[in-house]
């Protein structure tokens, strides 16, 4: 008995000493932050409501969250809509480079965050490769891509997608094609048989798939600054000011606590849609 | 044969270098309960996925119904199948499983309740309906795949080592029902197994194959009796071999001179004087009698199985060959007995066939 609580705590030991540090901590402070004042750049400990007031009547920060809200709903569905023939490719197809394949998929994350959205200007802006080759046959540009909310969801897909393609990899693994055949020799054309099998088998991949996709998105500040424009500021910029120019911290620190709370209701709306794991394919072939 | 449902017309297939099916002739009749016998990597699955559609032949014809079916996608082939790991849905109940085909073909909520009630009471489901399939046992899950196959009433079954999963007991209990299901609705089943217990129990046709070849095609009672081919011979039943030089020909019959033994048998494929031969007899098919005889020798082992026993005999030649016989009391080890059997029961091929 000493030796398996040994083992224990030499498991979950490590990660758990490390969450306490670097996320509750840090989790609680901001709680207890979004609960006092700042002046001046300073905080004040003198306990009060008024930063959760400001963001309950001040309509302006509803609309920069709902347009997160928006912005990471699309975002998720159109990387998943991107990532599932990805997916299903890498893992039917795939053979002997399945690891490489998905390997690349990581490509985006080897230059940086900032870099990469500089470079995706490059393509979409007004001066971008798309506008460019256009204006030079004459044609218009295409304004919906330069600067505007569209943009931002464009970078944001790019960001995301290989967390989306990942995840649903991961599931579809776990899956067995067999039952794709045998949906085929009972009468199901290729389309009916992903949505009648491959899908709900698959759903708890897609979920995870767009819980990695949705919170980050939903947190997310750099796409919108560079590529948004001036009407493309999403929940994460406001945020961000905060604690920079306009050194609200206090007033910051509610954002990031109404921020959580939303991924959370999110974490928990998602794992509820899963269902039973044992139906949704989690299950079928490994343990549990 | 009445009213052909199923042919295969020179059907070949090949995966790379390999040879799945040889230039396969077949016809199923109606009513008929066919099985595809031989040993793994025979080909017989690969026979079978080709009648389903889940691979396309590479030459040949196949007609279901009098339709060429070649190249059509299994999905509109019409044919029920059943899988050899059960392959259920593992999202969907007893019942959505069941009527899967029926929803796939548009049927109405009328028909989908009519046939699943028929077939559940058919394959004796009731009560389970509302289970996923992780809830039910071996058996059950079985029971669902055969509904599954047979809800839409399709014109063909086929299955698919259906039983290779089961324990003995529940094998032998679903060797009969199945032949049941099929007799009553009177549609032809393909059934390809590598057990030939179940292919003798189940079917009135078999086919023997091996490596991509059909061995022999026809009634299982003269494939077994009257093997054509040295592999059936060798491969039905538990057969005893003997290795020896044709002595004398007359007519259809042999006379093998086996270690000083001349043994009689059937003649095959061009057996001419002089040739070194193979000659099959089933173990069942030698007659055990105490004392000496033209062919005596001596008890060495006796394996006893209950109705019969296994009579391990080491003859004066010092061969030793096995006869299934009743046991007999005096039949004890050491004892002295000699053996007979109908030349016509022995099949005998040319060594190099």
């Amino acid at each position: 008995m000493k030796n398996n609580r040994f083992f224990f705590w030499s498991l979950a030991g490590p990660g758990s000493v490390f969450l306490v540090l670097f996320l509750i901590l840090p989790l609680i402070s901001i709680i207890v932050f979004s609960f006092w004042r700042t002046e001046s750049y300073q905080l004040y400990a003198d306990w009060n409501l008024d930063n959760y007031r400001v963001l309950a009547t001040n309509a302006s920060y509803a609309t920069f969250l709902i347009r997160s809200l928006v912005m990471a709903t699309v975002v998720s569905a159109v990387s998943l809509v991107f990532a599932w023939p990805a997916a299903f490719f890498i893992t039917r197809y795939g053979g002997q480079f399945k690891i490489i394949l998905l390997l690349l998929t990581s490509t985006p994350f080897l230059t940086g965050e900032i870099l990469r959205v500089t470079a995706m200007q490059q393509i979409l802006g007004p001066i971008g490769l798309i506008n460019m080759a256009l204006g030079s046959f004459g044609f218009d540009p295409i304004a919906f891509i330069m600067y505007t909310n569209t943009s931002t969801a464009i970078g944001l897909v790019y960001l995301w997608l290989p967390f989306m393609v990942l995840a649903i990899h991961l599931s579809l693994l776990n899956f067995d094609f067999e039952l794709l055949q045998v949906a085929k020799v009972n009468g199901a054309r290729p389309l009916r048989a992903f949505w009648e099998i491959t899908w709900p088998l698959n759903r708890a991949g897609s979920a995870i798939g767009v819980v990695l996709v949705f919170i980050p998105t939903l947190a997310s500040s750099i796409p919108s600054k560079f590529m948004g424009g001036p009407n493309g500021s999403l929940f994460g910029n406001i945020l961000a000011n905060q604690f920079g120019s306009t050194g609200t911290w206090a007033l910051g620190s509610a954002m990031g606590v109404v921020l959580f709370l939303v991924s959370m209701l999110v974490l928990f709306l998602v794992w509820k849609s899963i269902g039973d794991p044992k139906r949704s394919g989690i299950t079928i072939k490994g343990g549990g | 044969m009445s009213n052909i449902v199923l042919t295969l017309e020179n059907v070949s297939k090949y995966f790379g270098a390999i040879t799945a099916a040889d230039n396969i002739n077949i016809d199923v009749g109606q009513t008929e309960f066919f099985a595809l016998l031989g040993p793994s990597g025979s080909g017989k699955t690969t026979m079978l996925r080709m009648i389903a559609g889940l691979e396309i032949p590479d030459k040949g014809r196949i007609v279901i119904g009098g339709k060429d079916v070649t190249n059509l996608p299994p999905y509109l082939r019409g044919i029920g199948m059943v899988f050899q790991d059960f392959l259920l849905f593992p999202h969907k109940t007893v019942a959505e499983n069941i009527i899967f085909p029926l929803k796939m073909q548009k049927s109405s909520e009328a028909e989908k309740r009519e046939n699943l009630k028929w077939v559940i009471n058919l394959v004796h489901l009731e009560g389970l309906e509302g289970r996923y399939p992780h809830q039910l046992s071996g058996g059950q899950k079985q029971r669902v795949a055969l509904a599954r196959g047979l809800v839409s009433r399709p014109s063909l079954l086929l299955l698919d080592e259906p039983l290779a999963n089961l324990d003995r007991e529940l094998r032998k209990e679903m060797e009969v029902e199945i032949r049941r299901f099929q007799l009553e609705l009177g549609i032809p089943f393909v059934y390809v197994t590598h057990n030939q217990e179940e292919a003798l129990t189940m079917s009135d046709r078999m086919a023997i194959m091996r490596d991509g070849k059909m061995e022999q095609v026809g009634k299982k009672f003269s494939l077994y009796h009257r093997p054509t081919s040295r592999f059936v011979a060798s491969f039905l039943g538990s057969p005893n071999m003997f290795k020896g030089r044709v002595s004398a020909i007359d007519g259809a019959v042999a006379t093998l001179d086996w270690n000083g033994h001349a043994i009689k048998a059937n003649v095959h494929h061009g057996l001419k004087l002089g040739d070194d031969a193979v000659c099959y007899i089933k173990s069942e098919k030698i007659h055990l009698q105490s004392g000496k005889g033209a062919m005596s020798g001596n008890i060495r082992d006796v394996i006893f199985k209950g109705q019969y026993a296994d009579f391990l005999v080491v003859l004066e030649n010092m061969q030793e060959i096995t006869a299934s016989d009743s046991h007999r009391e005096q039949m004890v080890e050491g004892a002295q007995v000699h053996v007979t059997w109908e030349p016509e029961n022995a099949d005998a091929f040319p060594v190099e066939d």
